[in-house]
């Protein structure tokens, strides 16, 4: 089935007693693209992502899934990983899938041999009638990550995804989020680490304080942040103050992003470089999604 | 529904994997079983307590030991009687000597028999010989296995040898005597210098046994030294007692046998293991619920499923896992009905008989399923509300406290199934199943069932509905367990705190 708009959110409001943690939240996730939602810790991120996957409901305004539908309708066809997770201690690993996909409506036959086949694909072969408890770390984050996939959803929701994992399980949660966009699905991802949004999303969206702060393709709200410059030096990093055509510095120690003014020269800025550091590279590029969320944060909070 | 049914499958497995289900499970029959066996077995190994006397009286032993004998001729003869009367393998075990005495004692009337008895003492035919022999004879154990409970069964006295005082203390300091007795020169004008010398001054059983043998002695002498003909003194002797009689089912008078009382008593054990039943059973669905909420389950569940759709599996596959155990429970009681009469035979046989009523065995299902609903529900709630096992024991505390009441009361329940106190208890909701079931000897109106189950069920509907507010909310909840205030406010707020159920609404 292919549909056309993931999920459509339309003012939507949420609050805890006194605390309001959604704030009239409009965004629209396109099918078949990876989208990140950015905030820092406590942003509403969290939030927003339950009352997609109905698990909160919000208080008022409208969200649409897969074309519109309502969210308790669709229910089976969302896949979703918290970022709170757990296992089953004491099933065998297979049954957890199995069971978590008979509950997203999937029959019992068909359950079992994506559960088998899931297992030996991803190197867990051999476990699947060892009990959860045995399974290390690394392996429960695996088995988690399937048993949210096993009923191969539409639309799948990942809050924090990277957080805790392994390098080895980063790349396959990476792999697994690239393949979902290949075979046509929609994955959504929450994160604080721009890093990772900027490598893998086709559109973000910035939260803070419950609201949106930017939202678009990723490469439009790059473009939306002006040039930069990346230098990696070594040397003394207080010598890169007050160089010609630089807005702001993010020095890091030994890389630094230097913001440039719109009539900014590269050329000359290069030059007054060299004699105050010891330059290893230099690259004119667009501004990061870190910079441009530190910003948009200080003009929301300026406001 | 389906995904309800998926849940209270897992619950289900999960449960009977455990060892502790089958322990649940097999702990009933096995306690059954060893409660028939054991004493079979001990009675093997159960000895008389020994005892001897030194009688300064010369005359005072001699007629006690004719009194113990008439007495326990009276309570052999008395019996076979009436095993003689219901016939079967009860009359055919006992020997061939009270038999024949028994056929004697029979064909009497009850106010020639204490004669007879008497006549048996004394000896004389060949009968009362036979039967006076059987007596001095028969040993503790051949008397357990025919079910007979004498003075003889319980106290064995032994010769008094040379040196009496001394050689006596020593048997009682190293155990091998009970106790011995001194009785005095003239017990008839004064109890003075009269003895019991024991190590054991807890077990009292023995000393007033034998005063009272003696008392009755002393009392025939000071009755006949007081001029008194024999039958003046019988008739100032004689007791007033009443015949135990009760009503049947169709108003007229009956005579009460041993099922009988037997029946009023056969509810405590079934209201123990209701008791039993529910309390473990409803513990466990907490424990669960704790668990899942602290491995941090329940977010990828409740993507998949409502929250009420997770309470409600849960509950329903704990009560499935109870049933289990009661069905079973119920099928030993319906096997050892079988089984019970081709082992035993006797009363045994007709004890289980009485617990097999199908009125205590559907009010058992019955009640321990509504019975654990109720607290199910009291269970789960609280439950959602814990993050940590040691939240949920300090929480658990005060919610099972209702529960210790019906043990309390289960004996005076028993004693007066239509009491004032058994009636009021039975219109509390969370007393109701043990109260009604702790009732069920008392032939209750029907009416009286119809209103308890009617409040019963309504508070389970109420039950359940207010869990699943509490759960909804506090299932997601982390931090410190809220109050009961805030508690209340989720309870009792008309409009849902999350607008859940609107939304549900309109999809459905």
């Amino acid at each position: 089935m292919a549909f056309a708009t993931a999920v459509q959110l339309e003012d939507v409001w949420k609050r805890f007693g006194a605390v309001e943690a959604v704030r009239g939240v409009s965004l629209r996730v396109p099918a078949g693209c990876i989208y990140g939602l950015l905030g820092p810790n406590g942003a509403g991120k969290t939030t927003l992502i339950r009352m997609i996957m109905s698990i909160f409901f919000a208080d008022s305004g409208r969200i649409g899934l897969l074309d519109g539908q309502k969210t308790l309708a669709v229910k089976d066809q969302l896949g979703y990983l918290p970022e709170e997770k757990g296992l089953y201690k004491k099933m065998q690993v297979a049954e957890v899938m199995i069971y978590f996909a008979r509950l997203k409506g999937v029959a019992a036959d068909v359950a079992q041999q994506r559960a088998a086949e899931l297992l030996q694909r991803y190197g867990l072969g051999d476990y699947q009638e060892r009990r959860c408890e045995v399974l290390s770390k690394g392996m429960e984050q695996k088995v988690q990550l399937l048993s949210a996939l096993i009923h191969e959803p539409e639309l799948v929701i990942l809050d924090e995804p990277f957080s805790g994992l392994d390098p080895v399980n980063r790349d396959l949660m990476r792999d697994v989020i690239l393949q979902m966009r290949r075979d046509g699905k929609t994955v959504i991802f929450s994160t604080h680490l721009m890093e990772q949004a900027e490598q893998l999303c086709d559109f973000v969206a910035l939260i803070n304080k419950g609201q949106k702060v930017v939202d678009g393709a990723l490469g439009q709200v790059l473009a939306s942040g002006g040039h930069a410059a990346v230098l990696d030096y070594d040397g003394d990093g207080h010598l890169l103050r007050d160089l010609p055509g630089v807005t702001r510095v993010n020095d890091s120690g030994k890389r630094a992003e230097l913001f440039l003014a719109e009539d900014a020269d590269s050329q000359a800025l290069l030059a007054a470089l060299v004699p105050k550091v010891q330059i290893r590279g230099f690259a004119l590029r667009t501004a990061s999604l870190h910079e441009i969320f530190i910003r948009a944060i200080g003009e929301a909070d300026d406001a | 529904m389906r995904k309800i049914a998926l849940v209270a499958r897992r619950e289900y497995a999960e449960h009977v994997r455990t060892k502790g289900f089958w322990i649940g499970v097999l702990a009933f029959p096995l306690i059954l079983a060893l409660s028939v066996v054991v004493p079979v077995l001990l009675s093997g190994t159960k000895q008389a307590r020994t005892y001897a006397v030194i009688d300064h009286s010369g005359f005072v032993l001699q007629e006690v030991e004719k009194s113990i004998l008439a007495e326990d001729l009276g309570i052999v003869l008395r019996d076979a009687a009436e095993r003689y009367r219901d016939g079967g393998q009860a009359w055919e075990r006992l020997p061939d000597a009270v038999r024949a005495a028994a056929k004697g004692y029979v064909s009497l009337d009850e106010a020639e028999r204490p004669a007879l008895i008497q006549d048996l003492a004394a000896g004389g035919d060949e009968v009362a010989v036979g039967l006076v022999e059987w007596w001095q004879q028969v040993s503790a154990e051949e008397l357990e296995g025919l079910d007979l409970e004498l003075s003889r069964s319980r106290y064995a006295r032994v010769e008094v040898g040379d040196d009496p005082p001394a050689a006596l203390n020593r048997m009682v300091n190293d155990g091998s005597l009970f106790a011995y007795f001194v009785i005095s020169p003239d017990p008839v004008a004064s109890d003075e210098g009269c003895k019991y010398i024991s190590l054991n001054l807890t077990d009292q059983d023995l000393r007033r046994w034998f005063a009272d043998e003696v008392f009755q002695v002393v009392r025939a002498r000071r009755i006949e030294q007081a001029g008194l003909d024999a039958e003046t003194s019988d008739w100032l002797q004689t007791p007033v007692h009443f015949a135990e009689r009760k009503v049947d089912k169709r108003g007229d008078e009956a005579e009460v046998s041993t099922v009988d009382r037997v029946q009023q008593w056969a509810v405590v054990p079934f209201v123990y293991l209701l008791w039993m039943a529910i309390f473990i059973n409803a513990q466990t669905l907490m424990t669960n619920t704790v668990e899942e909420k602290s491995s941090r389950l329940i977010e990828v569940l409740l993507s998949a499923l409502s929250p009420f759709e997770l309470m409600a599996g849960k509950i329903a596959g704990t009560a499935a896992v109870g049933l289990t155990l009661v069905f079973t429970w119920v099928a030993c009681v319906v096997v050892g009905v079988v089984v019970a009469p081709v082992a035993l035979g006797g009363d045994v046989a007709s004890i289980v008989g009485i617990a097999s009523t199908p009125l205590y065995l559907w009010s058992f299902v019955f009640y321990f399923l509504a019975g654990f609903l109720l607290y199910a529900c009291l269970l789960v709630g609280a439950g959602s509300l814990c993050n940590s096992l040691k939240d949920a024991q300090s929480l658990m505390l005060p919610l099972l406290v209702p529960l210790i009441v019906p043990l309390l009361t289960m004996i005076p329940i028993t004693q007066d199934p239509n009491g004032t106190l058994a009636r009021v208890m039975s219109y509390i909701p969370l007393f109701t199943p043990f109260v009604m079931m702790n009732r069920a000897a008392g032939s209750l109106p029907l009416w009286e069932y119809l209103a308890t189950t009617v409040l019963l069920l309504l508070s389970i509907y109420f039950a359940v509905r207010g869990a699943g507010k509490v759960f909804r909310i506090g299932i997601l909840m982390t931090g410190k367990p809220p109050r009961l205030g805030e508690v209340m406010r989720w309870l009792t707020a008309k409009e849902d705190i999350s607008p859940a159920e609107r939304e549900a609404d309109q999809v459905s």
